[in-house]
């Protein structure tokens, strides 16, 4: 009876075995995100006639920009090993005092310096705790984000802070040849930060560290500076967030950086093809899995599925791909 | 002697590339202990899992008790009756010897553990191995060789006729390695058969009675051990290769110092270190495994803190104090583990090759050349005589050999005046080690200053010019470049005795 029992367990298990050859074997497994977003894309214009409107689609991209900023920090994170819960409630907090600060009669140049300047003391404390004091990032970045979001609701009591500053919305949200701002600066952050990891010192350390933190170090990398600089990024990228939603909402409020937030992060990096395992995964990836998990949603709402349905299908669609991750991970 | 109760009838072994056996016959008798010998790759751990049921050989038979038994899986081989007693052991350290020896048969009663019938028959297998601590003691206060002791308390729980040693001896100081040869020898009386496979050539003619001995997964000889010579078996696993001969040994006189130790210490790890290195001389830190060989390295160059002390480097202009943290910059460290603290598993070569050396990459707009990148790399790919199919060519998938000179090519990149090589070849077959070996006499010669520790007696031999001694995280002697065999074990073997 023994002998019957290994036997089967054996079948689960190659069968198992085999799958991760397949998926590992085939670079076509690489490029599978991109593959499923057309097959969605192709879905989506049969399904829903206004969906490939250049309205709609200039407003999902404006949508998604804010979302595949943070998604580029968390990369950086994730790359290195780590994830960074706080990035939304850092985000929202951030865009509180800017926007307190420019409801006050400061300048917009202030403004949005205190916002990148919230983000990266924010950071620096998720990666001084992570990289110095060794403490797990999931924990450090869950009582940041729960903090932050303390102090957004203490601090605004609450009720949003009004963004009202044409020269400030101006700036921020004016379209260059047709195309707003926030999609040009996500553009560009995309490409600096992918150039950044995939050619820089810094990048190639990243994911040394991301594969192997002690064999990273014992090859001379500065494995603590590298994970401390993460989470500054993440946390400037929480910043830089701050900004541009500030001015699109036309206000700040603990709200910005609420649950769902994180989950949509996660979900663009993982969908992205950024492992949650570390060392594998680019920015331009994450933006990419920002594009699709706005597209998702926009296109549930002009289904009108509700809500709460759209929150269960892009609970799958993470699992999927989470489950896609740990395959490739032989 | 009358008919062998182990029998493997010409077993073969194909895995994708690799003839990994050919029709390999063994044999063990009841209540005698088997040598199992060969180099790395010889196909000792092939022939191994195909007993035990890990894998499935294509072609061959095995017979136990002159009964043809089909092994096709770990519970199938238990049922017959072969144990396993494994290399690297592993455990539950928070949880009891109890717990751990029957992690994969809980006793049970009405659904519940029964925890006296569990202790019960611990303590009965642990009084057998005359171990003294109790059941429910957590592995983790325990030593190495106490744990040794568990796992095989864990094999002779299935009560197994066939128990398969896999290097046991490896992490024992010599008075548990002398326990563990006492037990061998009461199961042998038991009438158990025992397979041994090590690389200590002197165990084997202490407790086995036979060996076979494996090369490039066949087998090429054999015979009781009472017929045969160390020579004789060396000579049958590694061929028709000569021996590693004694390089020429050059004063260390009037060659300037490029790294000073001085009064390195470590609470509870290493105590008062001091030594200098010279240019061009390859320095041996010798000494039994434990004794600080690995701890002195690793505080040198930074991975592990120190308390106090001074480390100094020619850094050009004469010797200058450096902190820990900086001293990557001139040393390069080849650790022992080069699976978990030296390779990047699933980057490229050429990744691999480059990290310690990116700064010297970086072009004028502070990102790396790729074109430098490459060229670096396929020199010292060409240099090495590193086998790959393309620089892109992830080192997870290269052989041992191959994997550690892609280390040791990282370090050659960034071309630093000291090298710390921590068990350089360790884990690999003849013919990879005498490379390796060579590429270190050539940095020397080129001027480096190499600091060698190695477990292996023969390779010290090979390639020390002077011996630091160590015990118990001190440096207690230093012998020159002369130093017979004889002499460099007993310095380790009467330091240990000391204390």
């Amino acid at each position: 009876m023994t002998t019957v029992q290994g036997s089967s367990v054996d079948n689960a298990g190659s069968l198992l075995t085999r799958l991760r050859q397949f998926v590992t074997a085939h670079r076509f497994f690489d490029i599978l995100p991109i593959l499923i977003l057309v097959v969605v894309l192709v879905v989506l214009a049969l399904f829903i006639p206004n969906f490939f409107n250049s309205r709609n689609i200039v407003n999902v991209f404006v949508q998604a920009s804010t979302l595949g900023l943070m998604a580029i920090g968390m990369t950086v994170v994730m790359i290195s090993g780590g994830i960074d819960l706080s990035i939304p409630s850092v985000m929202a907090l951030s865009a509180i005092f800017g926007a307190m600060h420019l409801r006050d009669g400061g300048s917009i140049f202030v403004s949005c310096l205190i916002m990148l300047t919230v983000g990266i003391i924010a950071g620096s404390i998720n990666g001084f705790a992570v990289a110095y004091l060794k403490m797990i990032p999931f924990v450090v970045t869950l009582a940041m984000m729960t903090i932050a979001s303390g102090a957004a609701i203490w601090v605004t009591n609450s009720v949003s802070v009004p963004v009202f500053d044409e020269v400030f919305f101006d700036l921020i949200l004016a379209r260059i040849a047709d195309i707003p701002r926030p999609i040009i600066i996500m553009v560009i952050m995309a490409l600096i930060a992918t150039l950044v990891v995939r050619r820089t010192l810094f990048g190639r350390w990243l994911y040394a560290v991301g594969v192997n933190v002690r064999a990273a170090r014992a090859s001379g990398v500065p494995t603590n500076l590298v994970i401390f600089l993460t989470y500054v990024i993440s946390g400037a990228f929480a910043g830089l967030t701050a900004i541009i939603l500030s001015a699109r909402l036309g206000s700040a409020s603990a709200n910005m950086g609420n649950d769902g937030v994180v989950l949509d992060i996660v979900s663009s990096a993982v969908v992205g093809g950024v492992s949650i395992y570390g060392g594998i995964g680019s920015p331009l990836g994450a933006v990419m899995g920002a594009i699709f998990i706005t597209v998702i949603s926009n296109s549930m709402n002009m289904m009108q599925i509700s809500f709460f349905t759209g929150l269960i299908i892009k609970g799958v669609v993470i699992i999927a791909f989470v489950a896609f991750d740990s395959l490739r991970k032989q | 002697m009358g008919n062998p109760y182990l029998e493997m009838r010409g077993v073969s072994k194909r895995f994708p590339g690799v003839q990994a056996l050919t029709s390999v016959s063994f044999e063990a008798y009841a209540g005698e202990a088997v040598a199992l010998i060969g180099a790395n790759g010889a196909g000792k751990s092939t022939l191994m899992n195909v007993l035990g049921g890990n894998l499935q050989s294509d072609e061959g038979e095995i017979l136990i008790g002159g009964q043809a038994v089909s092994i096709n899986s770990p519970l199938a081989a238990t049922a017959n009756g072969i144990a396993f007693v494994h290399q690297e052991m592993a455990m539950l350290p928070t949880m009891t010897v109890a717990e751990n020896i029957h992690i994969s048969s809980f006793p049970t009663r009405a659904g519940i553990i029964d925890r006296k019938a569990m202790e019960a028959s611990t303590a009965e297998v642990l009084t057998r191995l005359g171990c003294h601590f109790t059941p429910d003691t957590r592995i983790q206060v325990l030593s190495t060789g106490d744990r040794q002791m568990v796992e095989i308390a864990r094999a002779l729980l299935s009560k197994p006729s066939i128990i398969i040693f896999d290097e046991p001896t490896s992490s024992l100081t010599s008075r548990e390695k002398a326990r563990l040869f006492d037990v061998i020898r009461t199961l042998k009386t038991e009438g158990v058969t025992i397979i041994y496979i090590t690389h200590f050539l002197d165990e084997i003619f202490n407790i086995c009675e036979r060996a076979t001995v494996l090369r490039g997964g066949s087998t090429v000889g054999g015979g009781l051990l009472s017929e045969l010579t160390t020579a004789d078996i060396v000579h049958m696993m590694i061929g028709d290769v000569g021996l590693d001969t004694r390089s020429a040994k050059h004063s260390t006189q009037q060659r300037e110092v490029v790294l000073k130790v001085t009064g390195l210490n470590r609470r509870g790890v290493i105590k008062d270190i001091s030594f200098s290195l010279h240019k061009g001389e390859v320095l041996g830190l010798w000494g039994l495994l434990g004794s600080g060989r690995t701890e002195v390295a690793r505080a040198i160059i930074g991975l592990d803190p120190i308390d106090d002390g001074q480390i100094e480097i020619n850094t050009g202009s004469g010797l200058h104090p450096i902190r820990p943290r900086e001293a990557q910059r001139w040393i390069g460290m080849v650790t022992e583990d080069r699976r978990n603290e030296g390779l990047l598993l699933p980057m490229s070569v050429k990744q691999n090759m480059s990290i310690a050396n990116l700064r010297g990459l970086l072009s004028r707009w502070k990102l790396i050349d790729n074109r430098r990148e490459t060229e670096l790399a396929t020199h010292f790919v060409n240099r090495l005589n590193i086998i790959i199919s393309s620089l892109g060519q992830p080192v997870k998938t290269l052989s041992g050999g191959n994997q550690q000179k892609v280390v040791v090519g990282r370090w050659l990149e960034l071309n630093p005046p000291i090298f710390i090589m921590d068990e350089p070849t360790r884990g690999l077959d003849v013919g990879a080690k005498a490379e390796i070996r060579r590429i270190i006499f050539e940095l020397a010669e080129g001027g480096a200053a190499v600091l060698v520790i190695s477990s292996e007696i023969e390779e010290m031999m090979a390639l020390g010019e002077r011996y630091l001694v160590m015990n118990r995280g001190q440096i207690v002697n230093e012998l020159p470049g002369t130093s017979t065999k004889n002499e460099l074990m007993g310095a380790a073997a009467g330091a240990a005795q000391m204390e």
